[in-house]
């Protein structure tokens, strides 16, 4: 039995079809890169997990169970397993970095406030960021509002984390700082799923790649093998360009 | 022109007119925050309700902004009783006063829903907040820092609205002075003191609304 297994998913925005028939295995401690032409379906892809989109048709099954996306309880409870980062973090601009990271676990979970804020802490610290605690997202940096909405997501211990493009706002600068954190969470062995554009990166963390084009999963398997020499022609046509510079 | 001031006559009446003030600002106080629940339940009716419910809200706010205040007060006053419900004049301009402000609110905070950052509400909802959950945390704290500036200037309006109150007789700071005119002629004297009174009472407001938004909200802004 997979972990998570995404088994024949379509789904729409409007008229249009953003995924079509996608098909994905994740296991325990897998890193998943998702990668592919900007209109491909990977956001979509995450999008759907965290069912911010609901899938038209397919199934989405966590060890052996089938999330009912249009289920509050099935949903919630697939909510606490998925946590996702945004590419343009959406912090909440009217908390405190710590407020940020807590106000999930305390007000939702009911998890005591005392414990949390510990927990979040030290979240922070492991992000670079424990000097921050008080200060405002208009006060940080893309590169240190990432690494809060990275906290933030963390701070409710999911088992599954998505990223989605999230270095894609960020100054060539601050990108390392991100993805030194990801790197660190990689090497604890957390399951994630990136969306990115950071092939050295993707090829460097991911146990698996998967391309995406056109709303469809068009080759999955070992990073080296997909970036370097895919069997289709569209990932060839692809990987020659974003390699050329 | 052979009036001299004479304000002797009228300074005894001080502590009389500073007592009308606190009644003023009572009723200002009070009516603005019913009328900010109204206008909160108003604008989540008309931003998420459904079609019979966003009917009902719009017709309450078409009324409300359409029709002079003064006459929804007399309605409240003078034809409730013809049915019925009898209330003094503190409370019909208590109630009048709330009733508009909420349709009024429920528009300005309709604006401040409208201008919640998407994204931080998807943030929201994929860390498992419900809709009052995430009207608690995420849109009133914004729609009150965005809207600050508007809900002072409303704030102010609706103190110096209180005046309309003299008409039903409520002995607020305008009804004790057209009292104090009545008995000493004192016109010019009597009235320029309860103007200086109002700029008194509207000017400690906003340096207090400053301070509530400069503490609570992140609100940066001068007074003057």
């Amino acid at each position: 039995m997979k972990y998570l297994s995404i088994d024949q998913c379509d789904a729409f925005y409007g008229d249009q079809k953003v995924l079509e028939c996608v098909s994905l295995d994740v296991d325990k401690g897998d890193v998943v890169s998702l990668i592919g032409p900007s209109g491909s379906g990977k956001s979509t892809l995450l999008r759907v997990l965290v069912g911010l989109n609901q899938p038209t048709s397919g199934r989405i099954l966590l060890e052996g169970e089938a999330i009912d996306y249009k289920n509050r309880r099935s949903l919630k409870k697939a909510r606490e397993r998925f946590a996702i980062v945004f590419q343009q973090y959406n912090l909440f601009q009217n908390m405190t970095v710590l407020k940020n990271v807590t106000v999930a676990p305390v007000k939702i979970q009911g998890r005591p406030k005392k414990e949390v804020e510990a927990e979040a802490v030290l979240l922070l610290e492991k992000v670079g960021l424990g000097e921050k605690l008080k200060s405002y997202p208009d006060e940080l940096s893309g590169g240190q509002q990432q690494r809060v909405a990275i906290a933030r997501s963390l701070a409710l211990k999911p088992e599954i984390l998505l990223l989605d493009e999230v270095t894609s706002a960020l100054d060539p600068e601050l990108v390392t700082e991100v993805l030194d954190t990801i790197r660190l969470l990689a090497k604890e062995g957390r399951t994630m799923i990136i969306v990115s554009h950071e092939m050295g990166f993707v090829l460097e963390v991911s146990s698996k790649i998967a391309f995406m084009d056109a709303g469809r999963i068009i080759e999955v398997g070992e990073p080296r093998k997909i970036l370097e020499q895919p069997d289709t022609d569209r990932a060839r046509e692809f990987m020659g360009k974003i390699l050329r510079h | 022109m052979n009036y001299t001031i004479h304000f002797s006559q009228v300074v005894e009446y001080i502590p009389y007119l500073i007592g009308g003030a606190w009644i003023s600002l009572q009723v200002a106080f009070l009516a603005f925050c019913g009328g900010m629940v109204i206008g909160l339940f108003g604008a989540m009716a008309k931003t998420f309700g459904g079609r019979m419910t966003r009917m009902v809200v719009d017709a309450y706010v078409s009324f409300i902004t359409n029709t002079p205040q003064l006459v929804q007060i007399y309605f409240l006053y003078f034809a409730l009783p013809e049915v019925g419900i009898l209330m003094n004049s503190y409370q019909a301009v208590l109630l009048g006063m709330t009733l508009n402000a909420g349709g009024y609110l429920t528009e300005i905070q309709r604006a401040g829903f409208l201008s919640v950052r998407q994204s931080e509400l998807e943030a929201a909802e994929t860390l498992g907040m419900n809709l009052m959950q995430k009207v608690r945390y995420v849109i009133l704290p914004h729609i009150m820092k965005v809207l600050f500036p508007s809900l002072s200037n409303l704030y102010i309006l609706m103190t110096l609205g209180t005046s309309m109150a003299a008409i039903f007789g409520l002995e607020e700071l305008t009804g004790r002075a057209l009292n104090i005119n009545a008995e000493t002629f004192r016109s010019i004297e009597v009235f320029s003191l309860t103007a200086l009174l109002y700029i008194v009472v509207t000017v400690v407001a906003s340096l207090l609304l400053l301070a509530v938004g400069r503490v609570f909200f992140r609100v940066k802004g001068k007074v003057f």
